[in-house]
């Protein structure tokens, strides 16, 4: 390693079994170090740490809803149980783990360093979203402890401004959505002018790594699409806290209307949600396949094509709402523009693998899994987008597996491989490899047992959000299945995070980089130096693999020892 | 289920018109349509799904790295404009021909044929009401429509979004309240098929059910002509049981038979607690003050009359105003009087488990009018 390329600090990492003595982890101590920090890497653990447990408290309420259907007339709960269960699980997993989990949780860790920066722009502001998102959280525990919140997670009028329908818990859930709809603008502002502002010379914007730019379209999407959210929970509120008539046609207003501006932000969350996904598996086919990505301007740009296309294709969430048939064909013809995108994504990344030296790793197998379960999701959109079919199929429990397979099982399964990947440079240590892919393995047939009986579940018309169904239609065999693909998903994650945490303790030190990446992250310490880079790093092609060789010494990959350094004359030698 | 399971291509199936793996019964006129659209969907999908993860495997195996060695390889090409161009291009030209499939056979599920046979559709917290007027018939919970013929909902909704979904004819569309919407369909096989409320509306959302009852044309003439005639011609004394067999099903999702507490309160015992005035109401009066002479209530019958009329005006105590106030407009004045005797001769009719006891033989021709409806 080099000075010039990464940090003054690298020459602690030469012996590979004592970690760097001065990390981020080890910079500063106490509780309160960490509370107020504004180290992004800090702020990124804190993020992953709340993400996570909202993710355990959302699965718990999963396994409760397939509990309950494992028979006709339900097995462990009332009708009303019911309702709050999905509708948590919904609300929880949208707005407190997917939204934030890739963007704010892993994002904020790795895209200063990976962009040759010492922090994000702005620091306090990325503190503040953080403190926010809690704030978000604790008024979803308000909302259930005043009465809890059965209007599933859209929060459809006039049912959740009638205080005779919706439970008590209404205000305080649309104000803690709204509170976090502000974290997530807040994040997005500053990465937008993080990468605008902060990169170093040399990272041109075709030089960036491509989470960078998934990163980036996201941002935009965040800053334009969440406001429009933050303005329809407000106006929600009012109506059902003072009675004024905007949504609710008792009192004059129009529930299409509510309709239309949630979807306005909805939509586009849903890429919010899956561009971080995408932008992540770009990375990790790149560097487990040792291979230089294909098509690194299509990727990009499908980033940013799927962020603008996002916005105009809301409609097609309401084919059915009585909308005008002319303004359904409109949103159907826009709707499959976006299929476009995805699809040169998916092949490029294939082509990336093409002649790589693939390892099979845990994030490669990630990587992996997402292309087949997003290739699912993505293909069964085409049903969606398409009237005639949709008309049949919506709120069906084939709508249910079609964004399970691509809200839970891309953009989640796409955070986990890059937890896995980035793993060793967070925490400074390896996990058990057999372990990991004995979760992956896990995580993977229990999530497609679980989701793909849905879809016949669905396409023979069993309807979302129910309690109960009729015995006699056939449907219970699949709502078994699904069941126990759910216990079995579950096992995989307590197995995932239990040998996560185990290495956290008992783990081999890991190496500054691990897989081959060359990416500016591989070029610090694991775990990196608090200011991440004493000295502005020097940038070069991110994909191009072949400068790089394994070293038995640092149990890693380094620059090879027969090719100088960008910006030095000489080869450089430990 | 076996068979279902194994049926993964509808074409290998014998009856068009049965369930195939991923589609239920098809009993409309644009079930066929809707089904082709799926099925060349499905086909496109497939082979999609099939070239995407028979390259995955194929190069995840192929080049899979030595564990052993750690070598770095970059010999693949970077990019290639060819290639890129070929796969956005032929997904675009497929995806503008699916556009185009769906969109015309979406126009034939919209646009209902001028001759079409009206129905009215009311829906509210948890219960549907079909109201034919061509025959002055209403119906709760089941809805009896002509075999061959298209039949038109008009839909209106008291309360909050519901959606009219019946799976073997294909057809959707939510019901939004304070404005009307439209549902056509023709039904192309006889039978009962199962309607569901698909979206979601509260508590009582997965009980919103009812069954759609398709009968040939003359049978259906039958039917309504006795559907019409029922309560009218019907003896008072067999009033009661009319109401139960007949008008029940529009109270059932919040009103229980054997005491059990519901979202309103149960209909066992309602006599009872009517004439003793035990009653008591949300504003701490209980029915009693109400009662006798000078009492607005002079009989424990005006108070069930108004209940069923008013039902915001005497709210019971621990109980919400959820009901609709349109019962005015949805029940003749008899079936209100055929109600009222329901609640007065309650003990007659069902038994303290709530289950309905079956009338002596001599009524039975009467008492069963709806049951093949």
């Amino acid at each position: 390693m080099v000075v010039d390329m990464t940090t003054l600090d690298t020459g602690q990492m030469q012996k590979p079994d004592l970690a760097p003595r001065d990390n981020y982890l080890t910079h500063t101590r106490g509780a309160w170090s960490w509370l107020f920090t504004l180290d992004h890497k800090r702020i990124g653990i804190m993020y992953l740490t709340c993400v996570l447990s909202a993710f355990f408290v959302a699965g718990v309420f999963a396994l409760l809803v397939r509990t309950q259907l494992l028979t006709p007339e339900g097995t462990i709960m009332s009708q009303d149980d019911y309702n709050q269960a999905f509708t948590l699980h919904g609300a929880i997993m949208v707005f407190l783990v997917i939204i934030p989990s890739i963007p704010a949780a892993l994002g904020n860790f790795v895209l200063p360093i990976m962009l040759g920066a010492k922090d994000v722009a702005f620091p306090r502001l990325n503190l503040f979203s953080f403190w926010l998102w809690v704030a978000g959280a604790l008024f979803f525990v308000l909302a259930l402890v005043t009465g809890g919140l059965d209007t599933g997670w859209t929060f459809y009028t006039p049912y959740s401004t009638d205080p005779n329908s919706a439970m008590g818990g209404m205000i305080p859930a649309v104000t803690g959505a709204f509170i976090l709809g502000f974290s997530s603008i807040f994040t997005g502002m500053n990465f937008i002018v993080t990468i605008h502002r902060l990169r170093p010379p040399g990272m041109t914007w075709f030089r960036m790594p491509l989470f960078l730019w998934g990163i980036y379209a996201t941002a935009i999407l965040q800053v334009m699409a969440t406001p429009v959210l933050g303005i329809t929970l407000a106006l929600l509120a009012v109506e059902r806290a003072f009675g004024i008539g905007i949504f609710n046609p008792a009192l004059g207003g129009d529930p299409v209307l509510y309709q239309h501006f949630f979807w306005f932000y909805s939509h586009p969350a849903v890429y919010i949600m899956i561009l971080p996904g995408m932008a992540i598996i770009s990375d990790l086919i790149a560097v487990h396949s040792h291979r230089h990505i294909f098509g690194y301007k299509f990727i990009a740009y499908s980033s940013i094509a799927i962020a603008l296309f996002s916005f105009l294709v809301w409609g097609h969430h309401m084919f059915t709402s009585g909308q005008s048939p002319l303004v359904n064909v409109i949103f159907s013809a826009i709707t499959f523009s976006v299929a476009i995108p995805s699809a040169i994504k998916v092949f490029n990344w294939l082509a990336t693998m093409y002649k790589g030296s693939i390892s099979w790793n845990t994030p490669m197998l990630y990587a992996m899994g997402f292309i087949f379960i997003f290739t699912i999701g993505g293909l069964t959109g085409l049903h969606l987008g398409t009237l005639a079919t949709d008309v049949h199929l919506h709120d069906t429990y084939f709508v249910v597996a079609h964004f399970h397979y691509v809200m839970m099982g891309s953009a989640l399964v796409a955070m986990i491989g890059g937890l896995h990947h980035w793993w060793p440079k967070i925490t400074g240590r390896m996990y058990n490899e057999n372990w990991g892919r004995f979760g992956f393995a896990l995580v993977f047939i229990g999530f497609n047992v679980t989701f793909f009986t849905q879809f016949m579940l669905g396409s023979q018309g069993m309807p979302r959000r129910y309690a109960t169904y009729p015995a006699d239609a056939g449907f219970q065999i699949y709502h078994v299945i699904s069941s126990i693909g759910s216990y079995i998903l579950a096992v995989g994650f307590f197995v995932t995070a239990g040998y996560l945490l185990q290495s956290m303790f008992g783990g081999r030190r890991a190496p500054a980089n691990p897989w081959g990446g060359r990416s500016l992250e591989w070029q610090c310490s694991s775990p990196p130096p608090h200011d991440n880079f004493s000295e502005t790093p020097t940038v070069g092609d991110c994909y191009d693999f072949s400068v790089l060789e394994w070293s038995d010494e640092e149990q890693g990959y380094v620059w090879r020892s027969d090719i100088p350094h960008p910006g030095e004359e000489e080869p450089a030698g430990h | 289920m076996m068979s279902k399971l194994l049926s993964i291509f509808p074409a290998a199936h014998g009856d068009a018109t049965g369930p195939t793996f991923w589609m239920p019964e098809a009993a409309s006129s644009v079930a066929g349509d809707v089904d082709w659209i799926l099925e060349f969907i499905n086909v496109i999908s497939y082979i999609f799904f099939v070239i995407i993860v028979f390259a995955l495997l194929y190069l995840a195996i192929k080049y899979r790295r030595d564990p052993e060695r750690k070598q770095i390889s970059g010999e693949g090409p970077t990019h290639g404009l060819a290639l890129e161009l070929t796969w956005t291009i032929i997904p675009t030209l497929l995806v503008v021909v699916i556009f185009w499939v769906g969109m015309v056979g979406y126009i034939d599920l919209r646009e209902s044929p001028d001759d079409s046979y009206e129905v009215s559709v009311a829906a509210q917290k948890w219960s549907w009401t079909f109201t034919h007027p061509d025959y002055a018939v209403t119906e709760g919970g089941e809805l009896t429509v002509p075999l061959g013929r298209p039949v038109r909902l008009v839909m209106t909704s008291a309360d909050v979004l519901h959606s009219l979904f019946v799976p073997a004819f294909r057809v959707k569309q939510d019901i939004v309240p304070g404005r009307y919407s439209t549902l056509w369909f023709e039904a192309t096989k006889p039978g009962s098929y199962q309607l569901y409320c698909a979206e979601y509306c509260g508590r009582d959302h997965s009980t919103m059910l009812a069954t759609v009852h398709v009968l040939p044309e003359e049978e259906f003439q039958a039917t309504m002509g006795k559907l019409a005639r029922e309560y009218e011609d019907l003896p008072d004394a067999d009033l009661p049981r009319y109401a139960l067999t007949r008008l029940y099903n529009r109270c059932s999702s919040c009103h229980s038979l054997d005491g059990s507490t519901g979202t309103g309160p149960s209909f066992q015992g309602l006599w009872e607690r009517s004439t003793s005035g035990s009653t008591v109401f949300t504003d701490g009066t209980t029915l009693k003050d109400y009662m006798g002479s000078g009492g607005e209530y002079q009989m424990p019958e005006n108070y069930i009359r108004d209940s069923i009329l008013n039902p915001g005006k005497n709210l019971v105590e621990n109980y919400t105003n959820v009901m609709p106030n349109n019962f005015a407009s949805q029940l003749k004045p008899r079936q209100v009087e055929a109600l009222v005797l329901m609640m007065k001769h309650f003990d007659e009719l069902v038994d303290e488990e709530g289950n309905i006891i079956e009338p002596p033989a001599a009524e039975e021709s009467e008492a069963s009018t709806g049951d093949g409806g």
